[in-house]
């Protein structure tokens, strides 16, 4: 069979011992469009930007941050198709744990659970890997939790992070602007300036999306409520 | 004489103010005739918590092994203790997976907070259905029945734990001698937040 | 009777009741107490064997659920018989009562147990009793275990296929001496000197057969009896409550004791510990 001679793995090990498959897929990431997320003192912050390629677009029909159970929420940057694969997936990880055992899945186990089927895919046959990095915010039991997941199955705990064409930018803005006590409207603001960074033209309510995690669970904040936090900035 | 009870045995789990105790008999019968005199229906998953399978015999030992199997990995994984409410849940999903074709046991999980002292009393038929202990007390296994009957006049709440072993006892031995296929004594749990005591007890040996 | 002409009262009190129907019930009443006791009405079909009564709501065959757990043991010795059982009764695994009564005292010199359907065994050694009176009236001497024995076994073997369920020993003393009888709805009836029957006797059989002797003193034919009778308790299920130990002599029965099961185990557990 011709299919039998290519289902070994594509993720194959270059003479130097790197993946670069996995290597292509972060650079897909690291091109890709800006994300950020802040771990406030009593919430989690999601910020990406979503800019149109025409005027012509639909802008509020389609979204970029997604809920996975009522208390978890992801974002991503790279490659949009890749990324709805892994919302579909994490949400089944989440429904499948509930039913098991009665309670919400916890955020490090659903991240847990992602992560392994990200990594599955840099070894098995006939397939990719993902060219998204995931950025999973989630509040259980009166903590709140950050995690990012990458194309190679690695993920990492988060206080702030930034993904994206602009994440090295991103990343220094926010070490600069970070504190322990820093609270989630305080937050919200602090994303919104790290989008800022770099963004090209005009940020309004249209070209960026926001979603936060507190006590009372995981919510896309309306083009409204963008609005007013861009205003007061 | 059907499947489920041809060993016999019969549990109970009743909840008092930050307490709780958790009861079997240790009969292991053969149909009529009494092959054992030592044999627990209760299993420890840890010392706050316990899960009783009352039925046929080599299905619960082999259902314990499994749950065993499956609370191991989840606390590996998720590097938590099982709650009660998890254990139930678990178990009930255990015994579902064998709708058809199902394990001849009953399950009772009994649980105690050692931070809060609120106690989790939930019994389960051999498909998983559940049943929450809202009343202060469950039962299990082949005199059901007569347990119940017991229970509810016994029962007050809010007992301490040498009140709760008192009425527990009462309740349990009382109705092991309206049984044929249960008795021949008991063990008892007390479970405290800072203390579990086991005790046996003296019964008819009829 | 004679009395009741001359006050020429009517042949049936009936109370003021002068419907038919009522009287004709109770002189079926009256002959089923007395003459017919060994007739009793049967289903209104042809009976047979093979036919089963079904509910008549889910068309199942209905199964009478009869007490059959028990264990009754007697044994003959130097001194005469013993005759020890347990007094549980059991509805599937339910335990009806634990102070039943096994041992059915026929008359002075007879003893019945039972072992199978309460009802049966109580309703047919009643039905003895009423015939073993009528013999010694009719015959001005008591009846012999021999005959007593026979009239119940062949009682049995009319009604045999239709379902009574019944293991019963007759024991008593005669001309002949000390007499045990096995007899069962099968309608065999055999003579020995040790029977046990109902489903702890193979517990009470294993510790009788191990330690009988013919020439036993009394106490130890009773304590033998008691021991294998609470052996049986022990290790069956559906045997328990009181062993009750009797004793039959030249000069009639004797009650021996009859004691609970659970003070009998804790003072046999106490002569273990050395």
């Amino acid at each position: 069979m011709t299919s039998e001679r290519y289902s070994f793995s594509l993720t194959t090990f270059s003479p130097s011992g790197k993946l670069v498959q996995i290597e292509y897929a972060l650079a897909a990431v690291a091109s890709g469009a800006n994300s950020t997320a802040i771990k406030a003192s009593n919430g989690v912050v999601l910020a990406t930007e979503k800019k149109q390629k025409s005027i012509l677009n639909e802008e509020h029909s389609i979204f970029k941050i997604e809920a996975i159970t009522e208390h978890i929420g992801m974002v991503y940057s790279g490659m949009g198709p890749d990324y709805r694969l892994l919302v579909r997936k994490a949400r089944k990880i989440a429904q499948k744990y509930q039913s098991m055992y009665d309670e919400p899945i916890p955020t490090s186990q659903l991240v847990q659970r992602v992560a392994y089927i990200m990594q599955e895919y840099t070894q098995s046959g006939g397939v990719r890997p993902f060219g998204v990095s995931l950025l999973i915010a989630g509040w259980d039991k009166n903590k709140p939790s950050l995690f990012q997941c990458d194309p190679s199955g690695a993920y990492f705990a988060w206080k702030a992070t930034a993904l994206g064409k602009n994440h090295v930018n991103g990343k220094s803005f926010l070490e600069k602007r970070y504190s322990e006590d820093l609270e989630l409207e305080d937050a919200i603001h602090t994303a919104i300036l790290t989008l800022k960074e770099g963004f090209e033209g005009q940020m309004t309510a249209d070209n960026i999306e926001i979603g936060v995690c507190d006590k009372k669970g995981f919510r896309r904040l309306t083009p409204s409520e963008v609005r007013d936090y861009l205003a007061s900035i | 004489m059907s499947i489920e009870s041809y060993n016999g045995g019969a549990v109970m789990a009743m909840a008092g103010k930050e307490c709780l105790a958790v009861v079997c008999d240790k009969r292991l019968g053969a149909r009529l005739t009494t092959i054992g005199m030592n044999h627990s229906k209760i299993y420890e998953i840890n010392p706050y918590l316990y899960v009783c399978l009352p039925g046929l015999a080599t299905d619960a030992l082999t259902v314990y092994q499994r749950l065993r199997f499956r609370v191991n990995m989840y606390e590996l994984k998720e590097s938590r203790k099982i709650s009660p409410q998890v254990l139930c849940s678990m178990l009930s999903n255990l015994l579902y997976e064998h709708r058809f074709g199902n394990y001849f046991i009953g399950g009772v999980v009994a649980g105690l907070d050692p931070a809060t002292g609120k106690t989790y009393l939930y019994a389960m038929d051999c498909l998983g259905a559940i049943t929450i202990g809202t009343e202060g007390f469950v039962t299990g296994g082949h005199c059901e029945e007569q347990l119940y009957g017991t229970c509810e006049a016994l029962y007050r709440p809010d007992l301490g734990p040498e009140e709760l072993l008192e009425v527990a006892s009462q309740a349990f031995l009382s109705a092991c001698d309206r049984d044929a296929g249960s008795g021949w004594g008991a063990f008892v749990y007390i479970v405290t937040k800072n203390k579990v005591e086991l005790k046996s007890l003296k019964a008819r040996m009829d | 009777m004679a009395l009741q002409e001359l006050l020429q009262l009517e042949k049936h009190a009936s109370f003021g009741l002068k419907s038919v129907d009522d009287v004709e019930l109770s002189e079926e009443i009256e002959e089923l107490n007395s003459e017919k006791l060994t007739q009793l009405p049967i289903t209104p079909f042809t009976m047979n064997k093979n036919v089963q009564l079904r509910d008549s709501n889910t068309g199942r065959h209905i199964h009478i659920n009869m007490e059959k757990g028990t264990t009754t043991l007697a044994f003959k010795y130097q001194g005469g018989v013993v005759i020890a059982v347990d007094s549980r009764a059991t509805g599937g695994d339910f335990i009806f009562s634990g102070s039943v009564k096994k041992i059915i005292e026929i008359n002075k010199y007879l003893l019945g147990t039972m072992a199978g359907g309460a009802a049966d065994c109580s309703y047919w050694h009643r039905s003895l009793t009423v015939r073993c009176r009528m013999y010694e009236l009719r015959n001005k001497e008591r009846i012999s275990v021999a005959a007593a024995s026979k009239l119940l076994a062949n009682i049995l073997y009319n009604y045999k296929g239709m379902g009574l369920s019944m293991g019963t020993m007759i024991i008593g003393w005669d001309k002949r001496g000390p007499g045990l009888y096995y007899v069962d709805d099968s309608g065999s009836r055999y003579s020995g000197d040790l029977f046990s029957a109902g489903s702890g006797s193979p517990f009470a059989f294993g510790v009788v057969d191990t330690h009988w002797k013919y020439d036993m003193t009394d106490e130890e034919a009773y304590e033998l009896g008691r021991r294998a009778v609470y052996q049986a308790t022990y290790r069956d299920a559906a045997s328990g409550g009181i062993v009750r130990v009797y004793g039959m002599k030249p000069t009639g029965w004797v009650k021996i004791s009859e004691q609970d099961c659970k003070v009998l185990h804790y003072k046999y557990a106490d002569e273990k510990m050395v």
